[in-house]
């Protein structure tokens, strides 16, 4: 993460009426497949529209790009793109016209703005129907036609927030596949908003998880897939007391759970030294179950925490 | 498998300012309006009146000309008596510049961009849903919001669109029709005898667009209901009128409220119609028998109570437009 961040932030904090959406967000943000984690409601498509000035900050400053957001709002605007979460078209446009016209409003002279238009059609994989009307459109159609006008002008940066939603799992890998070679194969950094912890893992490198306005994990997905807690659940068939008493032995922890499931905190990151145990007592396991990694343990922290009373 | 390369390019071309993208807003919006069924034959008709008045300056130009091709057919086929009536007009014209041709542009040009004013507004009816209302309702706001203009752009394309088209259905066939006029005209004096009209088309027509412009995109953005906003500008128009004659004899203030009353008097203070038949009345005989009252109206232009109430107006629909016309 040593590029010079895309994405800077420093107590960003916005404010509806009594409630913070975005609490003091302080976070430096390299170019890259970014992930912005979190469930419904966290404060991801604030964080976004307040890069976008999309809504008014309250308290804090951003940079985008290496601009003060708030100040070059049509400048930063020009380099980057947006796909919002809720369906934004104007009625009664043919698909290719309002891709072209979303290019004309970043400056695009007509005739390339309409070549562009056609290309980036192509590239979504629109065919024909891109001279239907829009209101005629699918949801899969319309996710693709937000995807196209949002890199139609060729950004530095795209924000896509939720851009599989409402798509069938066939139309969710394709429209997945082409973010991901937006950042792989073009080198445009991308910032994926989504609930889904699955969609993030596959195609982003960092992530960025929110909760309740707040930041609760920044880091690669890397380090944070490599980061577990030093304990597993063992299930075993019977002799429960034998590997208790060698756990004991070793000073670790160890739990019977309801389930009958047996909870050792066995302090590596690897599971070896807990399979050298069971080794050692003859205990041959039906199931061994590690702890979640950090980025599960982080996505379950941040569902519990708005699912906590406000 | 497609035939030609599908995969993602770059652009590296120059990129526009943004007057050509605002300009790109009004085009586009322009070019919407002009979708909408039945506009187009609006649009004809327009240009079809300024033809019209064209032609109406045409036949008095060739009253000034003796022996004119006009004033023969006349008196071969109308009635030898009239050819004769034109001709002791034609001399008497001839004396008088100032009402043949300034005072006669004058008032023709105050009753076509009168005529023109009234089928621009009821034509920009079924076109204010698609300035800001349909924006509204489609959350096309965001669209642009997140594109390199900001809402000033935005409004300024919108401006232009109203602006655009009400130059199409008024000030252009008013123009047109005053170039066509006096290029038909017998002498290419008319041009400067007639300048005094086209100043006052001019600063009449670019001072009511611009007033007009501002109402109809307050009344797009008050709601995001196509049917309550053509509604809304319908009624308020017709309202006005309606108000109108009733309020002279009750509370004369009151006729403020009607738009079209108050663009009215701004014609009447350009175009100094009562002026300009008071000074022909006193010398063309026939012209007697307008009533003095009729005459009093067109010279006094409540002129105050215009400018107020055209500022509240417009006051009242930048608020509106400032309050609907934000990115969420």
């Amino acid at each position: 993460m040593s590029a010079q961040p895309v994405i800077e932030t420093q107590a960003l904090s916005k404010v509806f009426g009594n409630q913070k959406a975005l609490d003091a967000v302080s976070v430096a943000v390299a170019p890259g497949a970014i992930g912005l984690l979190g469930p419904n409601g966290a404060g991801k498509t604030t964080f976004i529209k307040c890069l976008l000035q999309l809504q008014p900050i309250t308290s804090g400053s951003a940079k985008l790009l290496g601009r003060e957001v708030g100040a070059e709002g049509r400048e930063i605007r020009k380099r980057v793109g947006y796909t919002p979460e809720l369906d934004c078209h104007i009625p009664g446009m043919a698909g290719c016209e309002y891709v072209t016209y979303c290019a004309q409003l970043c400056g695009l002279p007509f005739q390339a703005a309409r070549q562009r238009a056609h290309e980036m059609l192509d590239y979504v994989g629109m065919g024909q129907e891109r001279y239907r009307k829009i209101d005629t459109y699918s949801t899969g159609m319309k996710q693709r036609l937000k995807l196209a006008q949002a890199i139609v002008h060729d950004p530095e940066i795209v924000f896509l927030d939720e851009p599989a939603n409402g798509l069938d799992p066939k139309g969710q890998a394709q429209i997945l596949e082409l973010v991901q070679n937006l950042w792989r194969a073009y080198g445009i950094t991308v910032v994926l908003s989504s609930h889904m912890l699955a969609d993030v893992e596959q195609i982003c490198e960092q992530i960025i998880i929110i909760a309740r306005g707040r930041v609760l994990v920044h880091d690669s997905l890397a380090n944070l897939k490599a980061r577990r807690r030093g304990s597993a659940e063992v299930v075993v068939a019977g002799r429960h007391e034998d590997l208790q008493a060698a756990c004991a032995r070793r000073q670790w922890p160890c739990e019977l759970l309801p389930s009958g499931h047996l909870k050792v905190a066995h302090g590596s990151p690897s599971l070896n030294p807990l399979l050298s145990l069971l080794d050692e007592i003859h205990l041959a396991p039906l199931e061994i179950i590690p702890s979640p990694n950090a980025l599960e343990e982080a996505f379950i922290q941040a569902l519990e925490i708005s699912h906590a009373a406000p | 498998m497609p035939l030609h390369d599908i995969s993602y390019k770059h652009w590296h071309g120059l990129r526009l300012g943004v007057w050509r993208r605002r300009a790109a807003i009004a085009k586009n919006g322009l070019s919407a309006c002009l979708q909408v069924r039945w506009m187009m034959n609006l649009v004809v008709l327009c240009w079809g009146l300024g033809l019209a008045a064209a032609a109406i300056l045409f036949l008095v130009g060739q009253l000034l000309v003796d022996d004119s091709a006009v004033s023969q057919w006349v008196a071969t086929f109308v009635n030898p008596l009239a050819s004769s009536l034109a001709k002791n007009l034609t001399s008497w014209l001839k004396d008088h510049p100032e009402i043949s041709v300034s005072s006669a542009q004058n008032v023709l040009f105050y009753y076509l961009g009168l005529w023109l004013m009234r089928v621009s507004i009821f034509a920009l009816g079924p076109i204010i849903p698609l300035l800001i209302t349909r924006d509204l309702a489609c959350n096309a706001i965001v669209i642009y919001s997140s594109k390199a203009v900001t809402r000033g752009d935005y409004l300024l394309g919108k401006f232009a669109t109203v602006f655009g088209f009400l130059a199409l259905t008024w000030l252009g066939p008013v123009c047109a029709s005053w170039i066509l006029g006096n290029l038909l005209a017998p002498d290419w004096s008319f041009f400067w005898h007639a300048r005094v009209a086209l100043e006052n088309i001019l600063i009449y027509g670019l001072i009511s667009m611009a007033v007009l412009s501002v109402l109809a995109l307050g009344v797009s953005a008050s709601s995001a209901n196509a049917k309550s906003t053509t509604a809304l500008w319908f009624t308020w128009w017709i309202l006005g009128a309606v108000i109108e004659p009733i309020a002279l004899h009750t509370s004369p203030w009151l006729r403020h409220l009607g738009f079209g009353f108050d663009i009215n008097q701004i014609a009447l203070h350009c175009f100094r119609v009562g002026e300009n038949l008071t000074v022909a009345q006193k010398e063309i005989p026939f012209l007697d028998h307008i009533r003095p009252d009729t005459i009093a109206a067109l010279n006094s232009p409540q002129l105050t109570g215009t400018v107020l109430a055209l500022t509240v107006m417009i006051a009242a629909a930048v608020w509106i437009i400032l309050q609907r016309v934000k990115p969420e």
